[in-house]
């Protein structure tokens, strides 16, 4: 492991940030920090530089503890939510910055700032402030000046909280592509899922301070461990009692359950229905376009059930009473999470 | 609406001329009276009020005590401000509200509590003594008294600013490995250039014109601990009109220079930010 945490903990007043965090992360991999604001992710990012000192617990970066080491002399590399480009200084200074406190000659300097400048594809841009760079733009120089003295390690602070939605798909695949291209081990804190699953080799996902799992991002979405984790990817529905819907192994203790849209099939009436004897009846009571699908909200046994129809299948409208099918579910028991299937279906593929 | 435009034209313009007859009443008009007052009796009577020795005395100690205030008013406040702006800790409302306390306390008090402090009746009069210093009636009280007076100028200056600023950009250069003293010329500094600038000027303004706090404490020794204010009001009490209204001319020369280079502080800054 390249950089590890043992059992971390660290509280600010009555506030606990960190719960007993433990996670390792092996060189050269992409790590996405994923949890809802206030979950502690910034808090292990900024105690992993150095800004923040944890209460106790070890922090090993390299196979050093790092815990006593001044974040200026951890070598690493950081961008800031807000970027904190120096504002009073151009672009070339601004890069050039962590190179001269370092009192690197004024040859390399260069030869390694304008490096950077055409890395980032900012030519032309090296006398410009941070001021009257677009906000896309401002993030690459951040990135930039992060790398310039080639720190092992990169932070980067919801790097693309402050872009128009448009400009940060591009700088998604972008920053991947360049961190991949450097191969230098990278943790990003951010609280988009889609963004994690996009960006990330693995996803760590926090709540409430503490790790809920670790994982690339197809086996969170496929095993989810814990229920945070199962209803934080995707728009999840829960359902109180899954034993008023059809055909589901019964579990001791089971809490929620939850389903995701891709888990529900909604038919109408006088579409055919193969598993028509699992199916329940349901009111639907909102009909939204999302540009590739249609997203429907379905009134079954007193629950609120998410699903999606293709475009190119008959259109349903608000009011109409619709059989629904749910494939699978996530039951949790206590902090576990089971995958069931519909039963109906198994004894199906039996028969065939 | 029509009736409401004209109503709101004839506000603007009483406004406009309470405010014009106010400043002629409270500025303009005893500007005038002070100047020519003080060129009543001609120009050599002017220029003789003016080049008096006792004058002179005043005037360089009156520099010589704006000079020690702003310079370490200065340094307090920067430090001050730093640590208000980019540190938590215990108590800091209350160092924040007793920065502020010499702008609420009456200057005779704070002329007064030094008396108390280091006169005679004080415990410590007897250790000064021993050392040979004088601060009561002396140089000392009064450099003393003006910095008491112009104690929160410079930091209250520095403040908003900073607090606007945050604290990323340092954390950010300190991540880079940079070294406080650098952190603060290349970041923090160019951020509250004019800030600090306008801090220095306003400072200067009210340390050269401070009577009471420093009046209390002169003991009013002609040539010796006399400030120009102080001489003014020695003149005037000997009847003598003319040279008290020169000594003031040069008070006033000396706070319209100071206003000139605030306002051309406040351009540049503003031009360039």
């Amino acid at each position: 492991m390249y950089v590890e945490l043992k059992n971390i903990n660290k509280k600010f007043g009555d506030f606990k940030a960190s719960d007993n965090v433990s996670f390792g992360i092996e060189k050269g991999k992409l790590i996405g920090l994923l949890g809802p604001s206030g979950s502690g992710k910034t808090t292990i990012l900024r105690m992993i530089a150095g800004l923040e000192n944890p209460d106790s617990g070890e922090i090993i970066i390299d196979g050093k503890v790092v815990n006593n080491i001044p974040a200026s002399k951890r070598e690493i590399g950081f961008v800031f939510q807000n970027y904190a480009l120096f504002r009073y200084m151009t672009v070339y200074e601004n890069i050039a910055f962590g190179l001269r406190v370092r009192k690197v000659d004024k040859k390399s300097t260069d030869k390694r700032v304008k490096e950077l400048i055409s890395l980032i594809g900012l030519e032309g841009l090296e006398k410009r402030y941070p001021s009257q760079l677009s906000g896309g733009q401002r993030q690459r120089v951040a990135f930039a000046r992060a790398l310039a003295p080639n720190p092992q390690l990169l932070l980067l602070d919801e790097p693309f909280a402050a872009i128009d939605a448009k400009v940060r798909k591009e700088l998604r695949s972008w920053l991947k592509e360049m961190i991949e291209k450097l191969g230098v081990t990278s943790i990003f804190v951010t609280h988009d899922q889609d963004e994690a699953i996009e960006v990330a080799d693995e996803i760590i996902i926090t709540n409430k301070g503490r790790i809920e799992q670790i994982g690339t991002p197809l086996e969170i979405y496929q095993n989810p461990q814990t229920a945070f984790s199962a209803s934080f990817f995707g728009l999840t529905s829960f359902l109180e009692d899954y034993q008023k819907f059809h055909t589901f192994e019964k579990i001791e203790g089971a809490e929620t359950a939850i389903v995701r849209p891709e888990f529900v099939k909604v038919t109408k009436k006088t579409e055919f229905q193969k598993y028509k004897s699992s199916v329940s009846e349901g009111v639907v009571e909102r009909v939204s376009f999302r540009g590739d699908n249609i997203e429907l909200k379905v009134r079954t046994n007193e629950t609120v059930l998410t699903a999606k129809r293709g475009l190119d299948e008959q259109s349903i409208s608000v009011g109409e009473k619709v059989d629904v099918l749910i494939y699978r579910i996530f039951v949790t028991v206590k902090e576990k999470t089971y995958l069931l299937e519909n039963q109906s279906l198994k004894e199906n593929s039996i028969v065939i | 609406m029509h009736e409401n435009k004209i109503g709101s034209r004839f506000v603007k313009w009483l406004l406009i001329c309470v405010s014009i007859l106010f400043i002629f009443l409270m500025l303009v008009l005893p500007l005038i009276t002070v100047i020519s007052e003080a060129f009543r009796s001609g120009w050599e009577t002017y220029k003789q009020a003016v080049t008096d020795e006792y004058t002179i005395k005043a005037a360089l100690l009156t520099v010589e005590a704006t000079l020690f205030a702003v310079i370490i008013n200065t340094i307090f406040g920067v430090f001050a401000a730093w640590t208000i702006t980019k540190f938590h800790f215990k108590g800091k409302k209350l160092l924040t509200t007793l920065i502020d306390i010499p702008v609420t306390v009456s200057p005779i008090i704070a002329g007064l509590i030094y008396v108390l402090t280091f006169g005679r009746q004080s415990f410590l009069y007897p250790y000064l003594k021993e050392l040979d210093i004088d601060i009561v009636f002396a140089i000392p009280g009064i450099v003393l008294a003006t910095i008491f007076v112009t104690f929160p100028f410079i930091s209250r200056e520095l403040i908003p600013v900073l607090e606007a600023q945050g604290t990323d950009e340092e954390e950010a250069a300190a991540l880079m490995g940079a070294r406080g003293t650098t952190i603060f010329r290349r970041i923090t500094f160019p951020h509250i250039k004019w800030a600090f600038l306008y801090g220095i000027v306003l400072c200067t303004a009210r340390a050269m014109g401070e009577f009471g706090a420093v009046s209390v404490l002169s003991g009013h020794l002609r040539g010796k601990t006399n400030t120009l204010p102080l001489h003014v009001e020695i003149l005037f009490n000997e009847f003598k009109y003319v040279p008290a209204f020169a000594v003031s001319s040069i008070l006033v020369m000396m706070a319209i220079i100071i206003l000139v280079i605030r306002s051309v502080v406040e351009y540049i800054g503003k031009k360039e930010t």
